[in-house]
């Protein structure tokens, strides 16, 4: 398709969005990952014909199916997992564009063969040498992976990389991944996958504050009490203990998810939307986020207790976890950012697993009003103002307020002005997935983070673990369905505040 | 289409606009009565109906599909009340429609408004007052656009947005150059130009080779036809000649003698078309062009 400065008729149409021509090479096809995000994602785009009409997608990974059996397998997922009606057109025409090969990463002759199968791709289906490539698998096979894939990196066409998570488990691990890619490819080809980013939500936090002339003028240290974030899941290890007991909480939701949230809330306004002017404004946050020390940063790990009314057993009792186990499922810190706006500012954060419910908001609590004019016994029920942003579920934000409580003499209550997506905007919100693959395939990499984010990112957190190596907690230290251990209270109460009303 | 939770409503005859702000403060409390907390006014918009008496059971259907997409204040105006009597008849409906994850719900207000004598003239000053203030105001017309009338000029001057439907006129080639006169006052949406989006698609597939079109024959409405047509001259900067016949839709597209793959397209129906509509800001120069290049041809 001519660009529209070609093509005249381009002008207003949709398909101007659309990707150019590309083949869709996933490695990890027969993973969980696959199943439950990437092939919904796909199916939901398909559906609304945001796919280019010259596509394919190649399914690479180590189980030995065949094409109708990877077919049949996905067809499955997308029934189980999509959130749109499953139609039978659409699916039969992303099913004829989907192939499968059983591959060994690091087998130079199935990658040779992928390559050529690819090439024929482009004769076939006039992909015209566009590559995406979707790495979603283990850490351990990405460097090789990776190699793989730069001996064969082509100059016909534009390659675009799309490297899931974790990247690395410590910034020498990710450094030293980095220098992998670059030897292949070149920085703009990278595309970092962080799914929190692909959420409308999160996207919103950036229409929020710089959209509306009311808030970023009282968005700094003069007027805000105190910034708190916290990503709770309620469920347990849903099968991942293999990773997880590798990763913890820190490296599964702190030094990404967690760090590009505070990211996104502490920026400065970027002169554009563009991938580098916003990336530049968040890799500043994160270099000016001082190393919380000990005193500040708590972790815990769950014990027995109750979810949802049913008993679940311990982080330790969970299938292929150590009875022993020293892994953290839950971490609050009190991290400072330190610039002009943000000086002595608080950012609390907290993540944890087997918490009372799953939860994904930011809250900014306002400084008080420095002199209100009422009794103090009218205004005992009255909270600090706050705006929450509520990542996940319930999108959307709330402001709580004081009003007057209708009468004849004056008392004060708290109460919400809430912002529901769902109310205003009767449409569904798209997967982050979705999004975050269109971007890929369009080129558009604000919502992916930079290879400098990623390293400050590590740089936090290798010196959190620095400290964690000097003592031996006493795990478990919470039980589940709790909201975390009492040191995580602690830590805001010898500050005089409190963990946002649950 | 999703059925309301729950739907309190209100009717009275030859009322006051007072009586009807009443009604819907009334309404809204009696809606969230037996919720768990107050039904969510998250509107996001005024949504104006002019809708003559033969146009009022399509109409209903439309809004009834709208309501949990867009979740507004709708003021339904039917002219055509009796002649000498300046009466203000009025059904005021609040109906509730769930939320997935949330107890509470979601309210949408109807204001439909039966416009008797002199009334029907002047329904600006009879929407004014119950706008929504600070958000943008919608007005769907359907049927013909009576060009130069008062209530039109009305309405216009009150509305961001004029949507209409040219398959609803008798004449739409006629019609176009009078309504390509709106467009520095109020920014026009064409429910038939969102149906013609998949053949402006699969014509702007065809690039370059539609590029020296000189004939474009279409079997379809009058209106999709001419505005493909007045699409094409003023994208291409080209004359091209329209000829086919006319058909209920559009069944087939053929640029130079040669026929279009037919595009795939979803059957939509009236409350989604509508609802892409409103979610429009701003004007369309590409429509507006389109609209001002379309000419009176025989089909």
């Amino acid at each position: 398709m001519a660009t529209t400065q070609e093509n005249p008729l381009l002008e207003g149409l949709p398909l101007a969005q659309t990707p150019e021509p590309c083949v869709l090479v996933i490695f990890g096809a027969s993973g969980d990952l696959t199943k439950r995000k990437i092939f919904p994602a796909l199916y939901a785009l398909a559906l609304r014909r945001l796919l280019p009409q010259q596509f394919a997608i190649l399914g690479a990974a180590r189980s030995e199916w065949s094409d109708d059996e990877f077919r049949h397998n996905m067809e499955a997922a997308v029934r189980e997992f999509g959130r749109d009606e499953f139609r039978d057109d659409v699916w039969e025409r992303l099913a004829e564009a989907t192939h499968y090969r059983a591959l060994e990463f690091s087998d130079d002759a199935g990658e040779d063969e992928l390559t050529r199968f690819v090439e024929q791709m482009d004769s076939e289906r006039g992909t015209a040498g566009n590559r995406v490539y979707y790495l979603a698998v283990p850490p351990d096979a990405m460097p090789t992976l990776v190699g793989e894939l730069g001996e064969r990196h082509t100059t016909e066409g534009w390659t675009r990389l799309i490297v899931e998570k974790p990247f690395g488990r410590d910034q020498s691990s990710a450094r030293a991944l980095n220098e992998r890619i670059w030897q292949h490819f070149a920085e703009d080809e990278v595309y970092r996958i962080d799914h929190y980013l692909g959420k409308e939500t999160v996207q919103n936090m950036a229409a929020l504050r710089f959209a509306n002339g009311i808030f970023e003028p009282i968005w700094n240290r003069q007027f805000i009490d105190h910034v708190q974030i916290t990503v709770a899941e309620s469920i347990g290890l849903e099968g991942r203990a293999g990773y997880y007991e590798q990763a913890g909480a820190i490296r599964d939701i702190v030094q990404n998810h967690m760090l590009q949230l505070v990211a996104l809330t502490a920026m400065e306004p970027p002169s554009d939307f563009t991938a580098d002017s916003v990336r530049n404004e968040k890799v500043k946050v994160l270099r000016s986020i001082h190393t919380p020390g000990p005193k500040h940063v708590v972790r815990g790990q769950y014990g027995r207790g109750y979810v949802e009314g049913i008993e679940v057993p311990a982080y330790r009792e969970e299938p292929g976890v150590d009875p022993n186990s020293m892994t953290e499922t839950y971490v609050a810190a009190k991290l400072f950012v330190d610039n002009w706006r943000w000086a002595d500012t608080p950012f609390y954060v907290r993540t944890g697993k087997r918490l009372p419910r799953r939860e994904t908001t930011i809250t900014i609590q306002f400084k008080r009003a420095p002199h209100p004019p009422f009794a103090e016994a009218a205004a005992e029920e009255l909270r600090p103002n706050l705006l929450t942003i509520h990542v996940q579920p319930d999108e959307g934000v709330s402001l709580a307020i004081g009003a007057k409580v209708p009468g004849l003499g004056v008392k004060l209550r708290t109460v919400h002005m809430d912002f529901v997506y769902g109310g205003a905007f009767q449409v569904e919100m798209p997967e982050a997935y979705e999004r975050l693959l269109l971007d890929a395939m369009r080129g558009e990499a604000t919502l992916f983070t930079r290879a400098d984010e990623v390293d400050e990112q590590w740089a936090i957190i290798d010196a959190i673990l620095a400290a964690w190596k000097r003592d031996r907690p006493a795990f478990p230290n919470y039980a589940a369905g709790t909201w975390g251990p009492p040191s995580a209270d602690e830590l805001l109460h010898r500050d005089g505040r409190s963990w946002r009303h649950h | 289409m999703t059925t309301a939770a729950h739907l309190e409503e209100w009717t009275g005859e030859n009322v006051s606009l007072a009586q009807i702000e009443n009604a819907l403060a009334e309404l809204r409390r009696e809606s969230c009565e037996d919720t768990e907390g107050p039904d969510l006014r998250t509107s996001v918009m005024t949504h104006i109906a002019w809708v003559p008496p033969e146009w009022h059971k399509a109409a209903w259907a439309t809004l009834e599909g709208m309501a949990e997409r867009h979740p507004s204040r709708a003021i339904v105006l039917v002219p055509g009340g009796a002649d000498d009597h300046d009466d203000l008849d009025a059904r005021v409906q609040v109906a509730a429609f769930s939320l997935p994850g949330e107890r509470r719900h979601v309210a949408a207000e109807i204001v439909e408004l039966l416009l008797g004598g002199r009334r029907a003239r002047s329904p600006g000053s009879i929407v004014m007052p119950l706008l929504i203030s600070g958000l943008p105001v919608f007005c769907r017309w359907r049927g013909s656009l009576p060009f130069g009338e008062q209530e039109l000029e009305e309405l216009t001057g009150i509305a961001d947005r004029l949507v209409i439907d040219s398959r609803e006129w008798d004449d739409p080639a006629a019609d176009y150059p009078r309504l390509a006169e709106l467009f520095d006052r109020v920014a026009v949406s064409d429910i038939t130009w969102r149906r013609t989006l998949p053949w402006r698609v699969a014509l702007a597939h065809e690039w370059p080779e539609v590029g020296r079109c000189t004939e474009l024959a279409v079997e379809g409405p009058p209106a999709d036809a001419h505005l493909l047509a007045g699409w094409l001259r003023s994208r291409l900067n080209r004359d091209v000649r329209l000829a086919g016949e006319a058909a209920d839709e559009v069944e087939s597209v053929a640029v130079d003698g040669r026929e279009l793959p037919r595009p795939p397209a979803d059957p939509v129906s009236s409350s989604e078309l509508l609802s892409a509509e409103l979610e429009t800001f701003g004007r369309d120069r590409v429509y507006e062009a389109a609209v001002t290049a379309a000419r009176r041809e025989r089909l």
